[in-house]
C-alpha cells in the first residue's frame, strides 16, 4: 500500500501540478494584497486618520444609511442589520475587527476562497487523477498488475487527500509570506469576536466568545480543509464516473458556480439545502454571518457534506471495482 | 523547482501527512469550540489604547444628522457638508478631518440615542466644529404631517423635539465645552405644493422655537435656510422635491463656512 500511494505521490509531483497551483495562489495574493492596500489608502484619504476607529465607525454608519433606502431587498436588509450589529459590538468593546497584518489577511483570503476558489484548485488534482490514466492508456498497465482494484484506487483517494492538505496548507502560506511584505507579519494574537448568533435581523451576543486570531485561523483552516475533501471527492467520483478530465471538471465547475448564485437566491427554496454547493460556505458560522436558507446550522451542513462525501466515495469504489477497461 | 527524486517525493508526503492531521484535529476543534457554549473567561473591556492626538495637526469636523447632512439629493455627492470642507481644505492646506456621521430618515429621538454612544462620544471629543441638521424628518414625516396637517399633533411632536435636542446637546456639550455647533434651520420644500397655505407658518415656528432654545448656548450657531428656498424654491430643490440640489447645498454651505476660523489656519 506505502508503494502504491508513494508511485501515486511520485505522479503527482512529476506533472508540476502543485507548482502551477502555488503560482496560481501567488499571482491571485499578489492581486489581492494590491487591491487591499488601495482601499486602505484611498479610505485613509477620504477620512484623513489613520484610525481604525474612525473608519469603522464611517463603515456602520454608511450602512445605516443603506438600510434607508427602500430598494434593497429584505434579505440584504437583514443581512446588513446583522454586519451593523456586529461591528458596533467590536467598537463597543474598542477591538478591531480588522487588525492590519498578513494574519487577518491570510484570514480574510481563506474565508473568501472556501466557496470556490480552494475548491477550483483541488479540482485541478482531482478531476485527472483516475481519469488521466484512461486518456494516457496507463490504466491498463496499472491494472494487470497483481493488486486488487479497490487498493489502487485507496491509494489514488490517499494521494488526493495528502494534496488537499498540502494544498490548504500552501494557500496559507503564500498567503502569509507574500502579503506580509506588504501589511507586515503580525495579527496572531488580535483579538476576534466569535459566537454571534444571528436570528433573523436580531445578533444575540450572550453566546460571545473572545479568542485569538491564530486559533481562529486554525478553526478556519479546519473547515475550509473539511469542504476542499469533500469537493475533491466528489471530483474523485466524476473522474471515476465520466473518464474524461475536461468533462469531470466541466461539471464539478458548474456546480460549483451555480452554488455561488445560487447563494444569492436561494432563500425562499427550502429544500436546496441539501445541495452541497449551498453548504460550503461554513467559515460564516463562525463569523456570525446568517445562512443562505434559514435553519441552516453547522452541523447540519457539516451532515449534508458528510452525506454527499460518503455517497460519492462509495460509489466512485463501486465504479471502479467493477467497469470494464478496454 | 522540485527535482523528481524519492526524497522530494518523501518530504512532500511528509509534509502532507503533518498537514493532514493538524487540518483534521482543526476541523474538530472548530466545530466542538462552535458548540461549547460562552467560555468562562467573560469579555473584558480592553483598555482604551492610545488614541490617536490630531487635534493639532488638523481641523476636524464631525457632522450630525439627517439626509441634509449627508448630502442627498446633491449630484456629486457632496452636500453642504462637501463644499464647506472644500473651501476649509483650500484655506487650511488641507489639513481637514472630517466624520460624516448622518443617516438618512434619522429623527431626534434616534440622533438622541447616536450620540450617547462611546466612540461617537470620542470623536465628539475631539472635534474642533459640529454641524447638525435634524428635525426635518420629525416635522414632515415623508410629508404626512402635509396631508393631513393637525396642528395639536405638530405641537407634541415640536414639544418632544426640543426635548430630545435639550439632551443632545447637553450630551455634545458633555464632552466638548467649546467647540461651535453649527445647527442649521428648516425650509419649506412644500411651497408650491401646499395650497393651503398651513406649512410655511408651521416651519416658521418650528424654526424660532429651534433657535429659542439653542441661544442659551452662546457656541450654538442657529443657521438659518428658509429665505434660500423662500422664493425660487424649484430652483434650488432636487427632482425629489424636498431635498436641496447642488446649488441649493452650495447656498447652504455659504452660510455656515466663512464663520469657521482655525489658529492652524495659514500654517
Amino acid at each position: 500500500m506505502n508503494k502504491l500511494i508513494a508511485n501515486e505521490m511520485m505522479k503527482l509531483v512529476a506533472r508540476k501540478r502543485l507548482i502551477v497551483i502555488g503560482a496560481i495562489v501567488g499571482i491571485l495574493v499578489i492581486l489581492f494584497t494590491f487591491a487591499q492596500y488601495k482601499e486602505v489608502q484611498t479610505q485613509r484619504e477620504r477620512l484623513g486618520t489613520d484610525d481604525w476607529r474612525d473608519s469603522l465607525q464611517q463603515q456602520i454608519i454608511d450602512m445605516q444609511n443603506r438600510l434607508g433606502s427602500n430598494r434593497i431587498s429584505d434579505e440584504w436588509r437583514e443581512q446588513i442589520q446583522v454586519s451593523v450589529q456586529q461591528l458596533q459590538f467590536y467598537l463597543d468593546q474598542d477591538i478591531n475587527p480588522n487588525e492590519p497584518g498578513a494574519v487577518s489577511f491570510v484570514r480574510m483570503f481563506i474565508e473568501n476562497s472556501t466557496d470556490l476558489f480552494i475548491p477550483l484548485l483541488i479540482m485541478i488534482v482531482a478531476s485527472d487523477l483516475v481519469s488521466s490514466e484512461h486518456t494516457l492508456g496507463s490504466v491498463k498497465l496499472l491494472l494487470t498488475r497483481p493488486v486488487k482494484r479497490w487498493r489502487i484506487l485507496l491509494s489514488k483517494y490517499i494521494t488526493l487527500l495528502l494534496a488537499t492538505s498540502f494544498i490548504v496548507a500552501m494557500t496559507g502560506l503564500i498567503s502569509y509570506v507574500l502579503s506580509g511584505i506588504v501589511f507586515g507579519y503580525h495579527g496572531w494574537k488580535a483579538p476576534i469576536i466569535t459566537g454571534f448568533v444571528v436570528e433573523g435581523s436580531n445578533v444575540d451576543t450572550s453566546r460571545i466568545k473572545l479568542i485569538s486570531q491564530w486559533k481562529f485561523l486554525l478553526m478556519d483552516f479546519g473547515l475550509v480543509w473539511f469542504v476542499a475533501v469533500v469537493v475533491g471527492t466528489l471530483t474523485f467520483m466524476l473522474s471515476v464516473l465520466i473518464r474524461s478530465t475536461a468533462q469531470s471538471m466541466g461539471v464539478m465547475l458548474a456546480s460549483l458556480i451555480s452554488g455561488a448564485i445560487l447563494n444569492n437566491m436561494v432563500s425562499s427554496w427550502e429544500s436546496a439545502k441539501y445541495l452541497f454547493m449551498v453548504n460550503l460556505k461554513l467559515t460564516n458560522y463562525l463569523n456570525g454571518i446568517s445562512p443562505p436558507i434559514q435553519g441552516m446550522t453547522l452541523l447540519s451542513s457539516m451532515l449534508v457534506l458528510l452525506v454527499w462525501w460518503a455517497v460519492a466515495l462509495i460509489l466512485s469504489f463501486i465504479v471502479f471495482t467493477r467497469q470494464d477497461v478496454y | 523547482m522540485i527535482v523528481l527524486g524519492k526524497k522530494s517525493v518523501r518530504y512532500i508526503t511528509i509534509i502532507a501527512t503533518t498537514f493532514s492531521i493538524l487540518w483534521l484535529l482543526s476541523f474538530g476543534w472548530a466545530i466542538q469550540n462552535y458548540y461549547a457554549g460562552a467560555s468562562n473567561n467573560e469579555i473584558k473591556k480592553q483598555v482604551n489604547p492610545k488614541t490617536i492626538e490630531n487635534k493639532d495637526q488638523a481641523f476636524t469636523i464631525v457632522a450630525l444628522g439627517d439626509s441634509l447632512t449627508r448630502g442627498t439629493g446633491d449630484d456629486s455627492g457632496k452636500g453642504y457638508v462637501g463644499y464647506v470642507i472644500d473651501d476649509l481644505k483650500q484655506r487650511f492646506n488641507g489639513h481637514v478631518i472630517v466624520h460624516n456621521l448622518a443617516i438618512n430618515g434619522q429623527v431626534s429621538s434616534q440622533l438622541k440615542e447616536q450620540v450617547k454612544q462611546q466612540n461617537i462620544q470620542r470623536q465628539l471629543a475631539f472635534a474642533d466644529t459640529i454641524f447638525l441638521t435634524i428635525g426635518a424628518n420629525d416635522l414632515f414625516q415623508q410629508g404626512r404631517t402635509l396631508e393631513n396637517f393637525d396642528s395639536a399633533a405638530i405641537k407634541i411632536i415640536k414639544q418632544n423635539f426640543i426635548d430630545n435636542m435639550r439632551i443632545i446637546f447637553a450630551d455634545i456639550r458633555k464632552v466638548n465645552s467649546d467647540a461651535p455647533i453649527f445647527f442649521v434651520g428648516l425650509y419649506n420644500p412644500f411651497f408650491e405644493a401646499d395650497h393651503t397655505g398651513v406649512t410655511s407658518p408651521t416651519v416658521h415656528d418650528w424654526n424660532r422655537t429651534a433657535e429659542d432654545m439653542s441661544s442659551s448656548d452662546p457656541r450654538i450657531v442657529f443657521v438659518p435656510t428658509f429665505d434660500i428656498f423662500q422664493l425660487f424654491v424649484n430652483d434650488y430643490l432636487y427632482s425629489d422635491k424636498f431635498h436641496p440640489n447642488q446649488q441649493g447645498y452650495r447656498l447652504i454651505a455659504n452660510r455656515i463656512s466663512p464663520f469657521i476660523k482655525w489658529e492652524g489656519e495659514g500654517k
